[in-house]
């Protein structure tokens, strides 16, 4: 409850400050959440975006295609290269360099390849949300303890409960953390993506709406993506709650 | 047939980057059923390694170990059950859930498996700490927990390696005393190691000393005191002095060795 309390008062100052200091401002480029919420309204309304919905639609779309891909490419590539020892040490290094070079380099070519259309930014959404993923398995396979491997061989565990039993839960708490990065990275690729050129989609409207100076729709547009966002981060978030609980 | 363990020949050299170190040479020795059997000997001289290839966990380069006139290749619970310095309880899973592992492995189903799994924390001193966490227990609660995860596969023959080895003296005599009993009510064979010729002249029916590495056998002693000891016995302590002998010698060498 004090939580509460407090983040509201938090937030109240907030708001307060940038309203008084945006009164102080250009009101073209400063926009103050007196203004901001009009906007708001007006979206929700579907005056500002008739197709707003669709726009919602196609980022989630793209954001859901984007951090599949990241999951299932880097927990495979992940646990390949972390249970077979010697490929990932080759491998890991790479990796973690390919890791270090910013991704919006590779935007440009992920055009060329995929066009302008919603694969471009599924590409780019993907390839953010993989590296945490994949590094974040390796990380936590080498992590786990070895004696609990020997406890259980001695047990009599063959391989594949050696796995489910042992290394999945010993690493969970690791590998949950990555995949959440991943999933905040991914809906990161997708949105600059969309807005970097595309037609459809939430980031398509941020770059329309300020290219037309209409300034309180683009406020607004990012309060609808932070809404987006806190759900997909809440949802995650029970997710990983219940896959917690699932190794104890 | 008495002897339930024959180890005929067995040697081991492990190949490593600094090259080979030979553990064991030409092991020869054989178990009895029932009997609580233990191994001494100075540092390194291969004594987990012996465990590790009666308990199918280390193939050795030459000899064969049989049980029941057996060979074992892999770990097998049925046959043999492991205990380690280390207790080894996975954090994730309670004190009981670490006991019903084994069992969940044989595919057990859970309310089977998790009664056999109460019954057994009861003798070892934990009944109401099913629920903790190995974080929430202590060094000897610990240990008693994987020793019960041990015993719930029901396997004939116990190896312990040093299973009281990180506890405190006092811990350790009540550990000791407390293993007495199980070994007596449980039947099971027991292969023990440690470092402690108090503990050995405790617990064992029979004590095996070995030799600085490449581990050989030195010497053979049949304990054949009444349980429970009592170490200021003339016996007891004239027996110690022997060990003492023995071990010494090896152990100067294993230090010399390592110097
Ligand atoms: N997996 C391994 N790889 C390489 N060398 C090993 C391996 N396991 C054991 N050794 C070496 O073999 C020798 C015997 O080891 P072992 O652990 O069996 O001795 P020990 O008698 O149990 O010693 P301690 O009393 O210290 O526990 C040691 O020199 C050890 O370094
Ligand atoms: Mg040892």
């Amino acid at each position: 409850m004090k939580i509460f309390f407090w983040r509201g008062v938090i937030l109240v100052g907030l708001f307060g400050a940038w309203e008084i200091l945006a009164r102080q401002l250009n009101p073209v480029l400063y926009v103050p959440p007196s203004a901001a919420w009009p906007a708001v309204l007006r979206i929700a309304r579907l005056e500002a975006f008739p197709e707003f919905p669709t726009h919602v639609v196609v980022t989630l779309w793209e954001i859901l295609v984007a951090f599949a891909l990241a999951i299932v490419t880097g927990l495979g590539l992940g646990f390949v290269l972390g249970l077979r020892r010697f490929l990932g040490e080759v491998y890991e290094p790479i990796l973690s360099s390919l890791y270090a070079i910013p991704s919006v380099v590779w935007y440009p070519s992920l055009m060329l390849f995929f066009g302008l259309g919603p694969a471009s930014k599924m590409a780019f959404g993907f390839l953010l949300g993989f590296f945490p993923i994949v590094l974040a398995v390796l990380a936590g396979i080498r992590q786990v303890d070895p004696h609990l491997i020997t406890v259980a061989r001695s047990m009599g565990a063959r391989p594949f409960p050696l796995f489910w039993k042992v290394v999945l839960p010993a690493m969970i708490a690791t590998l949950l953390a990555g995949v959440r990065a991943g999933l905040a990275l991914s809906v990161v690729g997708v949105i600059v993506g969309e807005i970097l050129g595309s037609r459809e989609g939430l980031g398509s409207l941020v770059n329309y709406a300020y290219g037309l100076f209409r300034t309180p729709d683009y406020v607004a547009l990012v309060f609808a993506i932070a809404i987006m966002v806190f759900a997909i981060d809440g949802a995650a978030g029970m997710i990983e709650a219940r896959a917690r609980r699932w190794s104890g | 047939m008495r002897d339930q363990i024959v180890i005929s020949g067995v040697s081991k050299t492990f190949q490593t980057a600094s090259g080979p170190v030979p553990a064991l040479a030409e092991i020869n020795l054989t178990v009895r059923r029932r009997e609580f059997l233990t191994l001494l000997g100075p540092s390194g001289c291969g004594k987990s390694t012996l465990l590790g290839i009666i308990g199918g966990m280390v193939t050795p380069d030459g000899g064969v170990v049989e049980i029941d006139g057996m060979k074992l290749d892999r770990p097998d619970p049925k046959k043999v059950a492991l205990v380690f310095q280390d207790p080894g309880l996975f954090p994730w899973r309670s004190a009981l859930e670490n006991v019903e592992f084994g069992l969940e492995l044989q595919g057990v189903p859970k309310t089977e498996r998790r009664r056999a799994a109460q019954r057994l924390l009861e003798p070892v001193g934990l009944k109401g700490f099913e629920a903790k966490y190995p974080r929430e227990l202590s060094g000897g609660m610990k240990q008693r927990v994987a020793i019960a995860r041990a015993l719930a596969l029901q396997s004939p023959i116990l190896l312990m390696d040093e299973p009281f080895g990180a506890l405190d003296e006092q811990t350790r005599l009540l550990m000791g005393e407390w293993l007495l009993k199980i070994w007596a009510t449980t039947k099971t064979t027991v292969v023990f190691v440690t470092h402690s010729l108090q503990e050995a002249i405790v617990l064992s029916s029979r004590i095996v000393v070995m030799t600085a590495r490449p581990g050989r056998i030195k010497a053979l002693f049949e304990v054949e005191l009444p349980y429970p000891r009592d170490l200021t016995a003339k016996e007891a302590t004239e027996l110690r002095a022997q060990l003492w002998g023995f071990i010494r010698e090896e152990s100067l060498q294993a230090m010399e060795g390592r110097v």
